[in-house]
């Protein structure tokens, strides 16, 4: 994995990398990236490119994230000359500022009503929405939250990042057949993200886990998008985690499966049929050996293997000695 | 072997430096002063409301939808198709659900339409005017001059391209006239203009011309019916077949892992 840089910086953030990233703020912040002179003079001294300000938003999240807001405040004010105050993203960002700043409940609330003010102003501000939805989140109204963001999907149904909040709130609800939706309707927009085709799994996992009885349709349906996702991206470490964890538990269920009693109680919407049992323990043989293998090399800092997180090799550690299979 | 008079015309070297480059200079300078003139009149689209936009972008998932309804398991891809294609035939994402059935009214009529065609009324005036006023200038200026000689041999059609404004027969067509020299100018600068302006510069016609196709007109433009396009969608998405991707993806590892 390439370092961590501020025009194209990973999902997730390490605290150590954004640590790492934030300290370039003073030399970035040093020359202002819109020139003093007026008008028709300034066109040629400006040394602004496309990526300048990529690389200031970037560095004002890092900034964020490790506290340093005089810095932040800095950059905000860049924004704000450049692309004016009315800006929606410049409004987003500053609205991130203030959040950050809130200190208790009440001042919260108040960069709340601000955003309610603003979307009355204009409902067609999606940025901002979507803020509303996660300060409603961090004031834990979770209620509200969900009605907000099914409130925005149904206005943009094509907004991927909307689904997937909508998803990950239900989820924290337990409301597992509405999370599925919701993750199946992000799967529609990118069919190819082994990351969304692994999380639509862990809660078909999840709702199965949550049920009385394990559900064995449920199971397959996380299997199968567990496959799935490892079909798309042969490293992944989460999906052969998942592989294994779900064939493990797929086949004592499989084991004393009985298909046609089963088909007399489910015989209304279930379209999906269980794996062979063999196919299933050959897949957790596979998961075995490839998990194994990922923690082998990772920890032999091997060229081309190092790019996993830290905990997700110690879980899947875990996991394998569970099974009394030592990984050295 | 009796090789071709090679026709010799002393010019003037000051030729070069009084008309062939004066020409090229100031077609440069129009270039890049249409350019920012350009930008200047530039309208900012028009924000659309909020029902515009939840109207396109239920359109849009429904298109989605059906390409990528691979991913979804038979029963979920039946049920959201039966949704989908209900609200579709009921008009239940439509922006002006009164207007349904209507006739489209009068483009003239419309202010939204009269907009993009005021828009192209300026990017053809700002093309007009210093073309027509350059023409002149060096018709009045420069007429009638021969001011170089092309490295390499033509055909004769291409006489009446590189000599306007000289009449002369006998005239061997690697002479180009300076009128010439203007219209090879005008449609031949767009390399300079990228490299002086970067790639997506409004300095010459063509890239005008192409601009000047609405970029949001193909998608639901005003001259399309909404409740047209959802009916169609909703049909799309009644015949389509599914294929479920997930359908023997365990033998598909398997087999690729040679297990």
């Amino acid at each position: 994995m390439s370092q961590p840089n501020l025009l194209t910086p990973p999902a997730h953030i390490s605290p150590q990398s954004a640590l790492h990233l934030s300290q370039k703020a003073p030399l970035i912040l040093s020359k202002p990236p819109t020139s003093s002179l007026p008008w028709p003079l300034s066109l040629l001294s400006s040394s602004e490119s496309p990526e300048t300000w990529t690389t200031y938003e970037n560095l004002f999240y890092t900034c964020l994230q490790t506290g340093d807001d005089a810095s932040a405040r800095q950059i905000l004010s860049f924004f704000s000359n450049r692309f004016s105050e009315t800006n929606e993203r410049v409004i987003v960002l500053r609205g991130l500022y203030e959040e950050l700043q809130a200190r208790n409940k009440v001042e919260l609330e108040a960069v709340l009503k601000k955003y309610n003010q603003l979307i009355s102003e204009d409902p067609t501000r999606f940025l901002v929405r979507k803020r509303k939805v996660a300060v409603l989140k961090s004031l834990e109204e979770m209620e509200e939250a969900i009605g907000e963001c099914v409130r925005l999907v149904e206005e943009s149904p094509t907004d991927v990042e909307g689904w997937a909040e909508l998803g990950e709130l239900y989820k924290s609800q337990n409301l597992f057949p509405q999370a599925i939706y919701c993750l199946e309707e992000v799967l529609l927009s990118c069919p190819n993200s082994w990351g969304a085709h692994a999380t639509l799994a862990t809660l078909h996992h999840l709702s199965s886990s949550s049920a009385p009885t394990p559900s064995i349709p449920s199971l397959t349906l996380s299997l199968r998008h567990f496959c799935r996702s490892i079909e798309l991206n042969d490293s992944y470490l989460r999906g052969f985690y998942g592989l294994k964890v779900l064939s493990s538990e797929l086949i004592p269920l499989l084991q004393n499966y009985n298909p046609s009693s089963r088909r007399n109680q489910h015989n209304d919407e279930e379209d999906v049929a269980p794996p062979k049992l063999e196919t299933v323990k050959k897949l957790e043989e596979l998961a075995t050996g490839k998990l194994g293998e990922i923690v082998r090399r990772y920890g032999a800092g091997d060229n081309g293997w190092t790019g996993y997180e830290e905990s997700e090799i110690a879980a899947a550690r875990k996991l394998l000695d569970k099974e009394g299979k030592v990984v050295r | 072997m009796a090789q071709p008079v090679v026709q010799t015309i002393h010019r003037d070297p000051a030729l070069f430096w009084w008309i062939l480059l004066p020409i090229t200079v100031v077609m440069i300078l129009t270039g890049i002063l249409r350019h920012y003139a350009m930008t200047l009149l530039q309208t900012a689209p028009k924000k659309q409301t909020l029902a515009q936009l939840r109207q396109q972008r239920s359109l849009v998932r429904g298109i989605t939808l059906r390409t990528n309804a691979n991913v979804l398991s038979p029963s979920s891809f039946q049920s959201r198709k039966a949704y989908m294609v209900q609200a579709y035939q009921e008009g239940k994402f439509l922006a002006d659900p009164e207007a349904r059935g209507k006739p489209r009214p009068n483009p003239m009529s419309d202010p939204a339409a009269m907009e993009g065609m005021m828009g192209m009324m300026k990017g053809n005036f700002a093309m007009m005017v210093p073309q027509t006023l350059i023409m002149g200038w060096i018709n009045a200026f420069f007429s009638g001059f021969v001011i170089m000689k092309l490295p390499f041999p033509l055909t004769p059609q291409f006489k009446s391209m590189l000599q306007s404004g000289v009449g002369t027969r006998d005239l061997d067509v690697r002479w180009v006239s300076s009128l010439s020299w203007y219209f090879l100018t005008l449609f031949g600068l767009q390399p300079v203009y990228n490299f002086i302006l970067g790639s997506n510069n409004s300095a010459n016609q063509v890239t005008q011309q192409m601009a000047q196709m609405n970029p949001g007109a193909g998608m639901m433009g005003p001259e399309q019916d909404p409740d047209k396009l959802f009916l169609n969608e909703a049909e799309n998405l009644e015949v389509m077949e599914h294929r479920w991707i997930l359908d023997g993806v365990e033998d598909r590892l398997l087999a690729k892992y040679g297990l």
